[in-house]
């Protein structure tokens, strides 16, 4: 069964009269478990893609199932349950709430959950601690490098314990000790059975997947599984 | 900062203007008090027209006649007929203006005030129109200093009158109102020799019981209109002065005056919300990523909307209590400096809690709506 299917979706922005078709006829299906590169160069669609697929935003047609709910015919309230319970984001802007504590930001998705666990502040701490900053519990973002930040948004994607982790260019902002340091995380976590979808344009970051989908206006050019040796292994 | 400065200027006049308003209710009330009513009293004007400050016409109709008609009337206790003059006295080199009363000896009984020394004026006095008269206490200090004036000569006009008492002293009222500046002739002697006239200017009757005022009044009104052979068209040619009747009169002045505060406060309390409401737009503006971030993770609108509404109430709640402190502040200030009498109570302090919730209720709605309904999307992207 797949946890992620997308039937012929299409998103078109409408902008003083001109339509602009973003998405045409994307079908993809994705398994429990995928360690999953989404590549193409930029304005091919991959963040309206992303977005799609995050519940951010919805699509013009077309039919998008997530862990067997339909979610284009989902309400605000119930979209917004879906992004917290089933969606873990990191972003390559970080996107950390500024002057709160990293164990704070970590707990935020938390806050918005409708079953919140009493021992919140010690899975977030487990978490911190999980991606190496166990020193750095009560440090605001401004207080900790581009690594450290990107670090403490993955332990926040993680804190609900979501079916998917949707990763926008998350080496982006990073130098490339940090970025190869961030990905290893992203290898150990599919290791450990999470189901992980990485949007980049860079070929490197890609290969880390299984799985690489190739984007092109708007479309799916191609979609092939890597051999055991293509795929750069985790260290 | 700006938005609590609006809520703050607004609740800061809001407190001022109770304040003030208590104050001036207090001192006009107070004012009311010395007139000396007590609730079984009540006093008939000579000529019609409005309570204060008219120029009455007519003013000659009034007599002794009519106050001893009055006195026949079974409900009466005590008629004071009078007269009044705002006259010099001296003593020697020494000289006062007060207010020169010509009364009956009952004025004492119907005021129920004391002597401090001497007597009052006597059946005698009245009778025989002796040039005699009882001081109070502020033109005694005047014209004598520390010394007792009983006994001493006292000029008004071209006549000496003897000082025979000297009534206890009252003392300022908090509004300024001087009880103690007045002294009393016999009404005969005042008719003779102050005034020149024989009629009237008021009559103050005592009823025996406070129940019986509304009746006696109208007694009142029917025997003096048979005396002043006034048709049944015609107006009454005098007035009454009652407890009741100066009370209804404040109140409709503090309801008036209630009425401008309320306006006053509510433009700057309005302006003070469209100021947050604009602020909180601003910021929005500013917190989109913050707005996208927190849905991403899972905020619905309505946690937005209650996010943002009660940033707002927050906000204006502070702008109160900063308000209310200046507001203190001021009306404290005010009264210190003898600017105007203010009074400060519990009111403003719940007011402004009430006002200042609903403004950041009213005027957080329209932002945090806003700030609700941005997608997602695009707010994560923007930069």
């Amino acid at each position: 069964m797949n946890l992620l299917e997308m039937n012929s979706i299409c998103k078109s922005y409408r902008n003083i009269g001109i339509e602009t078709k973003v998405l045409q006829n994307v079908t993809l299906h994705i398994k429990e478990g995928d360690y999953v590169s989404i590549i193409g160069p930029s304005g091919a669609g991959k963040s309206t893609l992303m977005a799609i697929m995050g519940c951010l935003a919805q699509p013009t047609s077309g039919e998008y199932i997530l862990d067997g709910e339909e979610v284009g015919k989902l309400n605000d309230r119930k979209l917004s349950r879906v992004r917290n319970e089933k969606i873990g984001f990191v972003f390559q802007a970080f996107h950390l709430l500024p002057g709160v504590t990293a164990l704070e930001n970590v707990m935020l998705p938390i806050v918005y959950a409708k079953n919140s666990q009493g021992n919140a502040k010690e899975r977030a701490r487990a978490l911190l601690a999980k991606v190496g900053l166990e020193h750095r519990l009560h440090h605001t973002p401004g207080q900790l490098s581009g690594g450290e930040q990107q670090r403490v948004t993955i332990a926040r994607s993680l804190i609900n314990d979501p079916r998917i982790i949707l990763a926008d260019e998350p080496t982006g902002n990073l130098d490339s000790k940090n970025g190869i340091q961030t990905m290893q995380t992203f290898d150990n976590l599919v290791k450990e059975g999470k189901t992980i979808i990485l949007i980049t344009h860079d070929p490197a970051v890609a290969q880390h997947a299984g799985r690489i989908i190739s984007i092109l206006d708007g479309q799916i050019a191609s979609d092939r599984n890597l051999s055991y040796e293509e795929q750069t292994r985790p260290l | 900062m700006l938005m609590t400065l609006g809520v703050m200027i607004g609740i800061a006049s809001l407190t001022v203007i109770v304040a003030i308003g208590d104050g001036i209710k207090i001192k006009v009330l107070d004012r009311i008090t010395s007139l000396g009513f007590g609730p079984e009293s009540f006093s008939v004007m000579a000529g019609a027209g409005r309570l204060f400050f008219a120029r009455s016409q007519n003013t000659t109709s009034m007599t002794l006649e009519d106050a001893e008609d009055l006195l026949a009337l079974p409900t009466v206790r005590l008629v004071v007929p009078r007269q009044r003059k705002s006259i010099q006295l001296i003593n020697k080199k020494e000289f006062t203006s007060t207010r020169v009363y010509g009364v009956t000896p009952d004025w004492q009984l119907a005021r129920g005030w004391e002597m401090k020394d001497g007597e009052f004026l006597s059946e005698t006095d009245l009778d025989r129109s002796k040039r005699v008269i009882v001081l109070g206490a502020t033109p005694a200090k005047k014209l004598f200093k520390d010394k007792d004036p009983v006994g001493k000569m006292v000029r008004v006009q071209n006549n000496f009158y003897e000082v025979i008492g000297l009534l206890e002293e009252k003392g300022l009222t908090e509004s300024g109102y001087d009880p103690d500046d007045r002294a009393l002739i016999p009404l005969t002697t005042s008719m003779t020799r102050l005034t020149h006239q024989t009629y009237l200017h008021s009559i103050k009757v005592v009823a025996l019981k406070a129940s019986q005022v509304p009746e006696t009044m109208e007694a009142v009104r029917q025997i003096l209109r048979q005396n002043h052979n006034l048709s049944v068209l015609a107006e009454d040619d005098f007035r009454f002065i009652t407890p009741e009747g100066i009370m209804q009169r404040v109140t409709e002045s503090e309801q008036a005056l209630n009425r401008m505060l309320i306006l006053v406060s509510t433009v700057s309390l309005l302006v003070g919300g469209i100021v947050i409401m604009n602020i909180l737009l601003v910021s929005i503006r500013e917190r989109v990523r913050e707005i996208g971030i927190r849905r991403c993770f899972g905020a619905r609108r309505s946690d937005i909307t209650i996010q943002f509404l009660f940033e707002s109430i927050l906000v204006s709640l502070l702008g109160g209590i900063m308000g209310v402190a200046l507001g203190l502040g001021v009306s404290f200030g005010l009264e210190r400096l003898n600017i105007i009498p203010t009074h400060i109570t519990m009111e403003p302090f719940i007011l402004s809690f009430v006002f200042c919730s609903l403004i950041g209720l009213i005027f957080g709605i329209h932002p945090a709506r806003k700030a609700a309904f941005l997608s997602p999307e695009e707010s994560i992207r923007s930069q």
